[in-house]
């Protein structure tokens, strides 16, 4: 029999159908494609949309006989797919289930997607019911991009990174399972590299937030230029980047991969016209011999990543087990700081400075000392940097403030205290004046016997703020020292940015090692500068009388230093001033 | 028309163990993509370092520049100078060139002075402007 020449009488869109014309009017208005097939698949009834969905001929449509004929006109679907249709049917006829496949035609953008419920409906009829599910996928496509990856880069976010490098992990353990029943081990691994921008806060603050996410974009986009095709990259948030190297070849090939990163990554920059170079630091860390799970892994490379930078930035570093033990040292030296402050394990000491004219105490410096039970005495060098990192350095500073104003209280009227402020204290300023305020309130002591000590880097960000800050505390009569003058790299500008009371030459050019007679010239300068803005230079670190007789040769107005004394406790202090007023004439005059 | 926009900077040919740098390479895709994104300009090579200015409307300009900087041919880049600027220095070139033929040959070197190290971007940039009409010179002689 010639099927495709049988005549056929049709109403709507059915041939042989079963129901009345209302339920034909009513697939016809359906959004999904409908067609019903027996048990043979010859077609029973098509509506109207099936072959818009499947973008088949009208004529094709209407000459279409069996299923198989339907499919193969369709523009939409493959032959591959009209296979698995064809396949979801059959399995429905033997077993009487329904099915429902998901179908899937091109890529990305282009992707369309259907959805097929194969439904066996009474007298031994079945239901192919077509709905086009493209818009849904693409609607929970976008949520699901948004919420996992990083909108600024389209690199995948912390959490999506998380989920694919846990899964690589595993995939990996099971390989190794399979392989090594039937093959020799496999010692492919893989690496987290954790990249950290150096200097990227200082382009955000310099100039402005969009270059700065601009700036992100193209860092992202030399990442994926670099990295190969089957790494992961992701940024997991701020300027910190991670690649998961899923096949990640041997050290010497991973060294070769981060050093091309560091390189490439710390190249300069053109971002809105503007140049700009950022560095890259870089922690590695190897699946499995530096731990097997995601939380292992990135911590250590998160370990290598902060002795990159410590050892100065833009580098790389391996994970390697001493860093744990460094990072237990540092924790258990942040667990004590923690306590002291509530433990009262700090104390103040006190070093003298002189006025080299009437050779006179005229303060004292304030120096911190931590004095703990097993550790003994603590050097600042060591738990400064710590208490910054770890914010403590702000009620830490508080009580420096309090402290040194309440023994200064009861010193001679003539004698001042010089305070050190971290740059970090000025980063709050309506925090910081009220510490002073109120530490001067608290001791009853003149706003003019309290100098405070400031080094450039609290002005480095932030200068309107912080010279609007220093402007109020010499409102309160509070004086304001430079300290370390000389080693920054902005000191001079800084100088005429704020009327400073004092400058304090750093102890560097004091010691006599390296090119005297341009120490001497330096400490000259100084002096002729701050005599001709009408601030008084002090001199710290004097040891020897060759020093003394060299800064004072130069100019100095005052000394600090162990030729004069030693800082010394609070309840020394009294004794010192007394040494001071009978020896005053032993001072060698210049 | 956007206004025009330069970068001058120098660089290094990749040590050893990175891929062979062939000018003949470099000048033919940048000749090309140059003249359809409308940058002019002009490269120089010798002893191992380029000096380059590139010129044209700043978003192309921008985009060129961020190519090469993950080109891994070279390393060390130095920008000199970078900013808006009047007019073209180089109208007439895609990417003008005057150096070494090779990379490879690291005794070759032009008879410029240049040797990496420029002491400030006006005195490269003159140098390039100098040596580039030189060399066209030459070329239309022959
Ligand atoms: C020293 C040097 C100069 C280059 N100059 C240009 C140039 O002017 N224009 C350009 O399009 N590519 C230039 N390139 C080549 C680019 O780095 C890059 O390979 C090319 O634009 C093709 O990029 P694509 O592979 O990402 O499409 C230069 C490469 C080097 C090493």
């Amino acid at each position: 029999m010639d099927l495709t020449t049988e005549p056929m009488a049709m109403t709507g869109s059915a041939r042989r159908a079963p129901g009345s014309a209302h339920l034909l009017a009513l697939l016809d208005r359906a959004r999904a494609g409908i067609v019903t097939v027996d048990r043979a698949q010859a077609i029973l009834a098509v509506n109207r949309p099936l072959g818009e969905l499947l973008r088949i001929p009208a004529a094709a449509v209407a000459d279409a006989v069996w299923l198989a004929d339907l499919l193969d006109g369709s523009a939409m679907l493959t032959e591959a797919l009209a296979h698995e249709v064809d396949a979801a049917l059959r399995g429905s006829i033997a077993d009487g289930q329904p099915r429902t496949i998901a179908i899937v035609r091109g890529h990305g953008n282009e992707a369309r997607f259907l959805a097929l419920h194969v439904t066996p409906l009474a007298d031994a009829t079945w239901a192919l019911t077509f709905e086009d599910t493209t818009e849904r996928h693409a609607a929970e496509a976008t949520a699901v991009n948004s919420a996992l990856h990083d909108p600024l880069t389209g690199l995948l976010n912390r959490r999506l990174f998380q989920v694919q490098a846990v899964a690589a992990l595993e995939a990996r353990q099971a390989r190794i399972v399979t392989v090594h029943v039937d093959g020799p081990p496999d010692h492919g691994s893989q690496a987290v590299l954790l990249i950290d921008l150096d200097r990227f806060k200082s382009v955000n603050d310099t100039l402005g937030h969009a270059v700065g996410d601009s700036l992100l974009g193209l860092v992202s986009k030399r990442l994926r230029g670099i990295a190969r095709a089957d790494d992961v990259i992701a940024r997991l948030g701020g300027d910190e980047f991670a690649i998961l190297a899923a096949a990640a070849p041997d050290r010497a090939g991973l060294a070769s991969f981060a050093g091309r990163l560091v390189d490439v990554i710390g190249r300069p920059y053109l971002v809105d016209g503007h140049l700009v170079n950022i560095g890259a630091s870089i922690g590695l860390a190897l699946a499995p011999q530096d731990g097997d799970t995601y939380d292992k892994l990135l911590r250590n490379a998160d370990l290598a990543l902060y002795d990159a930078k410590a050892s100065g930035r833009s580098t790389f570093r391996f994970f390697h087990a001493e860093m744990d033990d460094r990072a237990a040292a540092r924790r258990s030296l942040e667990i004590d700081l923690r306590k002291a402050l509530a433990l009262q394990e700090f104390e103040l000491a006190y070093q003298p400075q002189i006025d080299l004219d009437t050779k006179a105490v005229v303060g004292f410096e304030a120096l911190l000392r931590w004095r703990h039970p097993t550790r003994g005495v603590v050097s600042p060098a060591e738990f400064i940097p710590m208490a910054e990192e770890i914010g403590l350095i702000v009620p830490l500073g508080e009580w420096v403030l309090r402290e040194a104003c309440r023994e200064a209280a009861r010193w001679p009227d003539s004698v001042m205290v010089a305070v050190n402020i971290s740059p970090l204290q000025f980063e709050d300023l309506p925090r910081l004046l009220d510490a002073v305020a109120r530490s001067l309130r608290h001791a009853d002591l003149p706003g003019r016997r309290l100098e405070i000590e400031i080094t450039e880097g609290a002005l480095l960000c932030n200068e309107q703020g912080v010279l609007a800050a220093l402007n109020r505390l010499r409102a309160m009569d509070v004086r304001v020292a430079m300290d370390d003058f000389g080693t920054g790299y902005s000191s001079l500008s800084q100088l005429r940015s704020f009327p400073f009371d004092k400058i304090k030459i750093d102890r560097s050019f004091v010691t006599d090692t390296g090119d005297l007679a341009s120490q001497n010239a330096f400490i000259r300068a100084i002096n002729a500068l701050g005599a001709s803005l009408g601030m008084s230079t002090i001199a710290e670190g004097v040891e020897t009388e060759e020093q003394l007789a060299r800064i004072r040769a130069e100019g100095c107005t005052s000394v600090q230093g162990f030729l004069f004394s030693r800082p010394v406790g609070p309840e020394q202090v009294d004794s010192v001033l007394a040494g001071f007023t009978q020896s005053r004439l032993s001072i060698p005059s210049a | 028309m956007q206004p025009l926009f330069r970068v001058l900077y120098c660089s290094r040919t990749a040590t050893a163990g990175g891929p062979d740098t062939h000018i003949a390479d470099i000048l033919s895709v940048a000749r090309r993509r140059n003249a359809a994104d409308g940058i002019t300009g002009g490269l120089m090579f010798s002893r191992g370092c380029f000096a380059q200015v590139l010129e044209g409307p700043i978003e192309v300009v921008m985009e060129t520049f961020e190519r090469i900087q993950q080109d891994e041919r070279h390393s060390d880049v130095t920008v000199l100078q970078v900013g808006p600027i009047a007019a073209r220095d180089f109208p007439a070139w895609s990417m003008a060139y005057a150096g070494a033929n090779d990379a490879d040959d690291p005794t070759e070197g032009l008879e410029t002075g240049f040797t990496g190290h420029a002491s400030g971007g006006q005195e490269l940039l003159d140098l390039l402007r100098a040596v580039i009409v030189r060399e066209d010179d030459r070329l239309q002689l022959t």
